[in-house]
């Protein structure tokens, strides 16, 4: 993906570094990127991009124009331009922590051959949260400086304690009426254990639920063990039943469904075709093709699911590939990489996913609970503490005071890992404006928070997947564009919203 | 016995202490100081006992300087 | 017995096969003392880490594997990796250093965000002491204080000066 500079420039010519502003670059096909502080971009050909270099452009050409007009010239930088786009995509700094993560057991009945959480058996209940340390949860989490907050629940598996889920979510929307947040309650589930009394509570009570599914039903079956029965059967009946529902209640099924995750892991990369199909049959609109992760179970089921970060980017190229072309047929499915991606490429916003962001997410935009009210920068630091490191163990919801938690020197030193602008490799890249790797992350795969880039599979895959988004962008098929937009496109969920309306 | 030689410049006496007292009942030590490096000599019941040990004490007392000046910083 | 790790510099790293270490020579003036410590620390769970210093310019790094009998590409693996690691740390830190005003008003929004403005229970814990912060421009001191006129070695106390620019019609 290197540039040669001098084969561009041309013999005996030098770089001139007065006409351009500042930008990094980087080849994409037969295009070069440039790209600048405040995340414009533009796709040049290897002799705009050569005359670029040298200010070998007119001021009355359209080079110039779309160069001035993109910021990318020094004479004509335009500086409040500027500091708007910056202000767009860093506005969430000015909140504070909106997810919150409840791990309310670690039992769960399903054995997952990648488990990041490091499930527990169904017979250790000493890993199910109490009522009254969720209360305490609550209380904490309450305390937020965002106006908006989602709950999520999460496990082992939620349902496995379904009676404190109850209790924090009616805890929660009580305490909320005098606090006045916005509020929005998600539930992660493998949905085995579901059953029409907890699904009318669930939907009276407005949570959101996701689950996972590894593609078909044999590589899912093989991948998530439920004793004597098939897990892939049991999610895939309750999320029919789930939407059905949504649609009983008169509510949008293009927006209102159950969403499902997938987890890559070898044996579903040369399934790309199937693992779409089924997403597609079972209603989801969008798909996260989530590589895996090196937490929980991994470190020893690694030699089977593990593998080279190149095949997985191939796997993704062409799973997208095959969406694109479906979503032209008229069928609604989402890649969710590609959309938090050019979100930020096409949008100039931040769509907030908080693992790929700088900084990131951990202890300033997220927090996770533990069943023992330990609170923990982020889920995977949660993970990590169960297999014995507690390196991002903060606090704890009975004693800690909500600042000393999200200002602990761990949360400061997060922060300051996960800005690009720190990071060797980072700070020169091209997609510098729209990345993020959570330091978390690089401290379990590469040894420290700070990670070296040009080791982390992390890097390996966002950068693999903007070179693709890039390089449909330089093809510029109308198609290809339409569909992009509308993966662009936010719909609010808003009948999950509860509470009052989040201040803006 | 092994000897380990810690450079002024580059520890912290405060940390080689620290590091001395927490691997006190693995093994005995005897310390003294140089004009530019604090001296550890380690002995144990075995040669390879004493040289573990001491490799461990190397790398606490490293460590323990290395947070210290992260903490000055 | 010293010997040479095949693709490494020999006039920098030498290698003791016996007792399973390697060493590397660091000039001081190439990588600063804290990239040292920073690669160093990295190492610290998988190696034996020995630094020493040879002359004011240069540093002898030690490393042993921790897991016993590390053959030649072992050693050159890490020595490789240190040598990788040394650079990063000390580019980070250049980095750092040039960044450093965006890094920090980042980090400062973020942090101040996500804390928010302290409530009473936290302003009751604060410390308001006397000694709290420096003030070497006495910039926080009172009128009082700063204009007060000191007593002479032989008084016990004095009357306050006439303010500059009047005070008087």
């Amino acid at each position: 993906m290197t540039v040669d500079l001098r084969a561009l420039v041309g013999p005996g010519a030098r770089l001139d570094t007065r006409y351009p502003a500042f930008f990094r670059h980087r080849r994409v096909g037969e295009k070069v990127l440039i790209t600048n502080h405040e995340g414009n971009w533009l796709l040049l050909s290897e002799d705009e991009f050569g005359r670029f270099a040298r200010g070998d452009v007119r001021f009355d050409e359209p080079l110039h124009a779309r160069l001035r007009d993109a910021n990318f010239v020094r004479a004509e930088y335009d500086v409040q331009k500027a500091i708007a786009r910056v202000r767009a995509r860093k506005s969430f700094l000015h909140l504070g922590p909106n997810l919150h993560i409840l791990v309310v057991t670690l039992r769960c009945n399903e054995t997952c051959v990648y488990c990041h959480a490091s499930r527990a058996d169904m017979e250790a209940v000493h890993t199910d949260m109490s009522r009254e340390t969720a209360e305490r949860s609550i209380d904490f989490i309450l305390r937020s400086t965002s106006p908006a907050i989602t709950i999520e629940f999460q496990g082992g598996e939620p349902l496995v304690n379904f009676e404190v889920v109850k209790h924090a979510i009616a805890y929660a929307k009580q305490k909320n009426e005098a606090v006045g947040k916005q509020l929005e309650f998600t539930m992660v589930s493998n949905l085995s254990l579901m059953d029409e009394e907890k699904l009318a509570f669930l939907l009276e009570h407005k949570v959101q639920i996701c689950t996972s599914i590894d593609g078909p039903e044999h590589l899912h079956d093989k991948q998530r063990k439920l004793p004597g029965l098939s897990s892939h059967k049991a999610a895939t009946r309750w999320i029919a039943r789930i939407n059905e529902a949504y649609a009983l209640m008169g509510l949008d099924p293009t927006l209102y469904h159950v969403e499902a995750l997938l987890t890559t892991t070898r044996e579903t990369l040369p399934r790309w075709k199937e693992v779409v199909d089924t997403y597609v049959a079972l209603g989801c609109k969008a798909l996260f093709l989530r590589p895996i992760d090196p937490f929980g179970f991994v470190e020893k089921t690694g030699a089977r699911v593990e593998y080279p970060r190149s095949e997985y980017l191939a796997f993704y190229r062409q799973a997208t590939d095959y969406m694109l072309q479906l979503n032209q047929q008229g069928v609604q499915i989402l890649e969710r990489y590609a959309a938090i991606f050019l979100t930020k490429i096409l949008a100039g916003e931040d769509p907030n996913f908080l693992d790929i962001r700088s900084p990131g997410g951990a202890g300033i935009g997220q927090l996770a609970y533990g069943y023992d009210g330990r609170i923990f920068t982020c889920d995977e630091g949660r993970m990590l503490h169960e297999t014995g490191d507690d390196a991002f163990l903060i606090g704890d919801v009975r004693t800690s005071r909500y600042r000393d938690v999200v200002g602990h020197p761990t949360v400061r030193a997060l922060v300051i890992a996960s800005q690009r602008d720190s990071q060797p490799d980072c700070v020169d890249c091209t997609y510098n404006p729209y990345c993020g790797v959570p330091p978390v992350h690089s401290h379990k795969a590469l040894g420290h928070i700070w990670g070296s880039m040009r080791q982390s599979s992390l890097c390996a895959v966002h950068k693999g997947i903007q070179d693709y988004l890039f390089e449909k962008l330089a093809e510029g098929d109308p198609g290809t564009m339409g569909v992009f937009q509308r993966w662009t496109t936010v719909r609010s969920r808003d009948h999950f919203l509860q509470g009052l309306p989040a201040a803006t | 016995m092994t000897e380990l030689r810690f450079h002024r410049d580059l520890y912290a006496g405060a940390a080689i202490d620290e590091a001395v007292k927490t691997y006190a009942r693995f093994a005995t030590f005897e310390l003294a100081e140089e004009a530019a490096y604090w001296v550890v000599r380690v002995t144990a019941t075995s040669d390879a006992r004493a040289n573990r040990v001491a490799r461990e004490l190397a790398n606490f007392a490293l460590g323990t300087t290395i947070r210290a000046r992260g903490e000055r910083a | 017995m010293s010997s040479v790790l095949e693709g490494l510099p020999s006039e920098l790293v030498s290698a003791d096969l016996a007792s399973g270490a390697a060493q590397l020579r660091v000039d001081l003036a190439i990588h600063p003392l804290s990239a040292v410590y920073a690669a160093s620390y990295v190492f610290l769970d998988r190696c034996f880490v020995l630094l020493d210093k040879t002359d004011d310019h240069t540093l002898r790094v030690t490393l042993a594997p921790r897991k016993p009998g590390a053959d030649e590409s072992v050693l050159r693996a890490f020595v490789g990796e240190f040598a990788n690691e040394l650079l990063s740390a000390a580019w980070r830190q250049q980095i750092a250093q040039d960044n450093r005003a965006v890094i920090e008003m980042v980090t400062s929004q973020a942090i101040a965000a996500a804390m928010g403005a302290p409530s009473l229970d936290d302003l009751a814990g604060f410390d308001f002491g006397d000694e709290s912060f420096e003030d070497p421009l006495g910039i926080a001191m009172s009128w009082e204080e700063k204009y007060k006129k000191k007593p002479a070695a032989s008084e016990g106390g004095g009357t306050p000066p006439a303010e500059d620019g009047g005070g008087q019609p």
